[in-house]
């Protein structure tokens, strides 16, 4: 599978990841969130970046529990407002959409 | 919306989202399926009231309240690997002998329960005829607790079903009656991790080779720290390879356990010829007379040979011939073990000690005789 | 009833509702000879169930799917991939398949499974039933595994177009999706009161109350790692809860077993004398029940409540009056540290009425708390205990230490007391 941006074409697989991460950027990431149906506004471009510094740092996706405390103390909500704020933002999931969009590889497996 | 703490309000675009038509979800968040409504009437009536059991014969149990009502359950094997045809035909019979109501238990067997005794012949009748064994209860050899192999699991090295049914034939007489010194719990799982669980016998994948790694692939589908901190042996580490960031295993280290495979997929553990069987025994969930206790293995380096394992089933049979002719009534099979000797164990089985069995891992000297008890 | 079964084949096993005539020209499905040899003998076949399935529903990813294990059993590889489909709102609860091998066969491209949460003790009655099946064959293959290791039903095989509309027609008629990730799981539950005389508690609305209450971390993951319910009505553990579960609630009682003096008789009358030593009072693990004048005698005292001597004579003897639970944690099994047992934490609690139940659900609110400040990312709630200690995570979740947490006190000095 793959998306065009700009005449250009980027592979992606059956999930809607990209297949190169090398491949991101921001009109990447909007056509990733057209796909989702997500529009893209402040809040998500602050998580995205959030992830992408995150993973640019630890080489890893932020576990869930890292993002809601992050956008609790952003935001100056509790846990669970902060959850479900996430959820508002991207429906599917943080890690289904927020990684997908961000341009992060495929969290893994059911172990 | 009520303010934030401190007072701060959210801003419209906050406000948008948290209430976007994409956020309306219709979804009930209900959790479990009620079941009362699934509890037939008698069970209803008496729930909680119940006084004690009887087994009148392999398959069926005859359960009395307090207030004297009776309810009758026929229990049968069944594949749990189903289809909605089959789980209808069940339907079918429950409509017709069980008011309307069945049940499964834990391990996998289906059970139907009526008030009236005139019903439990003709149901034991129609399930033979369709070909669910009745049976299942009391000293036998129940069903196999198993996942899903090659059907379904993303990191199987082997099948489920197809050995659960390998297993299955090959002890259905005694799934059908009530011979054994004691229940045996069966259970196979298609990798180390070992999802089917402790049981009286298991069968379970072991991999004698270090996982083979794909370093094209690996820096674009893993998240390499999850993948070195999964190795409980501390055996893998960041490397380059072809200009790739990728990783590397020390293969002296490596113990084979696959954790890695299910953090990284590029790190390839499953192998057709490789990845062998190992058989254990002694595992026990329940507290009666004995705490619970872990398997041990007994047997190892045996070939994954679809589609019928005849090799594991070979050694299955074994254990189960020696533990019906030794074990005395109520000893399960870890029990037997502990009376008569692992010395014993080995011999009546023909199975083989070899120094692999000795504990090499985080509690191995408590499995050390430490003490002057021998057996010759 | 659905199907018939084809008295000529007698060598092929028959499941009922398929028509186990043997693969071939003019049948929809492909040859699958290795996996026909599941066939034969006397074991009910998943094969035959799956073949009789495809030839009256001729959906093709049946085909394809049989086409991909057939390949599996030659190859003796696997060839399913994970990924991420999920329903609105629910982080998890859908087990993402895609075959690696779509190229050879395209029919199995998408395998996903729903794992849906079925009533406690896996109750059910034949219109719920029906309607689950009926709904899951309008959307996906038609195969369903009743149920999984962790409690769940298992719809196996959909395409995640259709993912969104099956769940939602589910959910309208009381079905909910499983946990997965690092989050609530799905909890199993024994038959209880629904028929057992050995229930302590009422282990299904336990069950019940408490999955509901933790519904939200259920289908939004977000803890260090799973966390797995088991609900036993007493310490036969029918649900493997104490090895296979990380919050072991198995009943239990506090007071004398309850006998019944003239079953016991019968009961001697009919098994004879030699019988109740050889069965009852020598497989005793603490030596409490003796012969006083020729009568069983339990010295309650020293009964640990196996529940041996009840299993032995159900009709004689049943739990004490004083009943309620025991709850133990850090059951896991095998991955990464090897298997580890739960290990009792709560040696007793009243399970009687609702407020028992919401102090319950008060102090697992706490444990879990503590958990996700001192646990590390995919570590397990016992390997957290295990690393810190006992005595960190007592004194962090506000329990008194009790004797009964330790088989005996340590047999080194290594500690350094606060005094």
């Amino acid at each position: 599978m793959s998306i065009e941006v700009n005449g250009v074409s980027y592979e992606t697989d059956e999930n809607g990841y990209l297949v190169n991460l090398e491949d991101w950027n921001e009109d990447v990431a909007v056509k990733l969130a057209e796909g989702e149906d997500i529009r893209m506004e402040e809040p998500h471009w602050d998580l995205i970046k959030f992830l992408r510094n995150y993973y640019e740092e630890y080489q890893i996706a932020p576990a869930v529990k890292v993002l809601t405390k992050a956008i609790a103390s952003e935001k100056g909500m509790d846990k669970k407002e902060a959850s479900e704020f996430l959820y508002g933002m991207f429906p599917k999931g943080p890690a289904l959409q927020a990684c997908k969009i961000a341009g992060l590889p495929k969290p893994t497996g059911c172990v | 919306m009520n303010p934030l703490p401190g007072g701060r309000h959210y801003t419209q675009t906050e406000k948008n989202i948290m209430s976007s038509p994409a956020r309306n979800w219709k979804t009930i968040e209900s959790g479990p399926h009620t079941y009362e409504e699934a509890l037939h009437p008698v069970v209803r009536k008496n729930y909680g009231k119940f006084k004690y059991h009887e087994i009148p014969k392999p398959g069926v149990l005859r359960h009395v309240a307090e207030s004297g009502d009776t309810i009758w359950t026929v229990r049968a094997g069944t594949p749990r690997q189903d289809t909605v045809d089959m789980v209808r035909v069940l339907c079918d019979i429950a409509d017709k002998y069980a008011d309307g109501y069945l049940r499964f238990t834990v391990r996998n067997n289906v059970e139907f329960l009526t008030p009236n005794q005139e019903n439990v012949e003709p149901m034991i009748a129609e399930l033979e005829s369709l070909g669910f064994p009745v049976g299942g209860t009391g000293m036998c050899v129940s069903s196999v607790a198993h996942t899903q192999g090659w059907l379904h699991c993303d990191i199987p090295a082997t099948d489920a079903s197809g050995v659960v049914k390998s297993m299955m034939d090959y002890v259905y007489k005694e799934f059908k009656d009530m011979q054994m010194p004691n229940k045996v719990r069966l259970s196979t799982s298609c990798c180390a991790i070992n999802c089917g669980g402790q049981a009286d016998i298991a069968i379970v994948v072991k991999h004698t080779r270090p996982p083979r790694i794909n370093h094209d692939h690996l820096s674009t589908i893993c998240e390499l720290p999850k993948a070195v901190a999964r190795c409980p042996v501390a055996a893998i580490r960041p490397t380059v390879v072809n200009g790739k960031r990728s990783l590397m295993v020390d293969e002296a280290k490596c113990i084979c356990c696959g954790a890695c495979f299910g953090a990284c997929p590029a790190m390839e553990i499953n192998h057709p010829e490789h990845s062998k069987f190992a058989v254990w025994v002694g595992g026990k969930n329940s507290n009666a007379r004995t705490k619970p206790s872990t398997m041990s293995i007994v047997a190892h380096n045996l070939p994954n040979n679809p589609p019928r394992w005849p090799e594991v089933t070979e050694v299955i049979g074994k254990i189960l011939t020696a533990y019906k002719a030794g074990g005395r009534p109520w000893e399960r099979v870890g029990e037997w073990i502990n009376r008569i000797g692992w010395k014993r164990f080995f011999e009546e089985t023909g199975l083989t000690f070899d120094d692999n069995m000795i504990d090499s891992y985080r509690h191995a000297r408590t499995t050390f005789n430490q003490s002057a008890h021998v057996r010759f | 009833m659905v199907g018939a079964t084809d008295a000529s084949s007698q060598e092929v096993h028959h499941c009922g509702g398929c028509h186990a005539e043997g693969s071939g020209n003019g049948k929809f499905l492909n040859p699958t000879p290795m996996l026909d040899e599941l066939e034969s003998g006397p074991w009910p076949s998943f094969i035959s169930g799956f073949k009789g399935l495809a030839e009256r529903t001729k959906k093709p990813m049946l085909r394809g799917v049989m086409d991909q294990l057939e390949y599996s059993y030659n190859t003796k590889m696997g060839y399913w991939k994970g990924g991420l489909v999920t329903v609105d709102g629910y982080g998890a609860g859908i087990i993402t398949r895609y075959s690696m091998i779509k190229d050879k066969f395209p029919e199995a491209a998408e395998f996903h499974t729903m794992r849906i949460q079925p009533a406690p003790g896996l109750h059910y009655n034949t219109a719920m039933l029906r309607e689950l099946c009926d709904i899951w064959e309008k959307y996906g293959s038609g195969i369903i595994t009743l149920h999984g290791q962790t409690g769940d039903i298992m719809l196996q095989g959909i395409e995640q177009n259709k993912v969104q509309q099956c769940f939602d027609e589910l959910n309208r008629k009381g079905w909910d999706l499983g946990g997965a990730g690092a989050g609530m799981r799905t909890a199993v539950s024994c038959i209880g009161p629904g028929r057992c005389e050995n229930a302590c508690y009422d282990n299904l609305k336990l069950h019940l109350k408490t999955l509901k209450h933790f519904v939200g971390v259920l289908h939004r993951p977000e803890w260090n790692y799973k966390l797995k319910f088991k609900f036993s009505g007493c310490p036969n553990d029918c649900t493997n809860a104490i090895m296979r579960s990380d919050l072991a609630v198995i009943g239990t009682w506090r007071d004398a077993i309850q006998v019944d003096r003239e079953e016991v008789n019968a009961w001697v009358e009919k098994k004879g004398m030699d019988a109740l030593v050889n069965q009852v009072i020598n497989l005793c693990p603490t030596k409490a029940i003796s012969l006083k004048d020729g009568e069983m005698h339990i010295e309650t005292r020293d009964c640990v409540r196996c529940m041996h001597c009840l299993n032995v004579m159900p009709k004689a003897l049943s739990p004490g009056k004083e009943r309620g639970i025991s709850l133990l944690m850090g059951g896991k099994n095998t991955l990464k540290v090897g298997v580890n047992m739960g290990s009792l934490v709560i040696p007793f609690m009243k399970m009687e009425d609702d407020e028992d139940i919401e102090a319950f659900i008060e102090q697992i609110e706490e444990i879990i708390d503590w958990w996700e400040d001192a646990g590390l990312d995919h570590e397990r709630i016992g390997e957290t205990i295990e690393r810190v200690g006992l005595k960190q995570f007592l004194d962090g979740v506000g329990l008194e230490a009790d004797i009964n947490m330790v088989s005996r006190p340590r047999d080194n000095p290594y500690f350094k007391a606060a005094y």
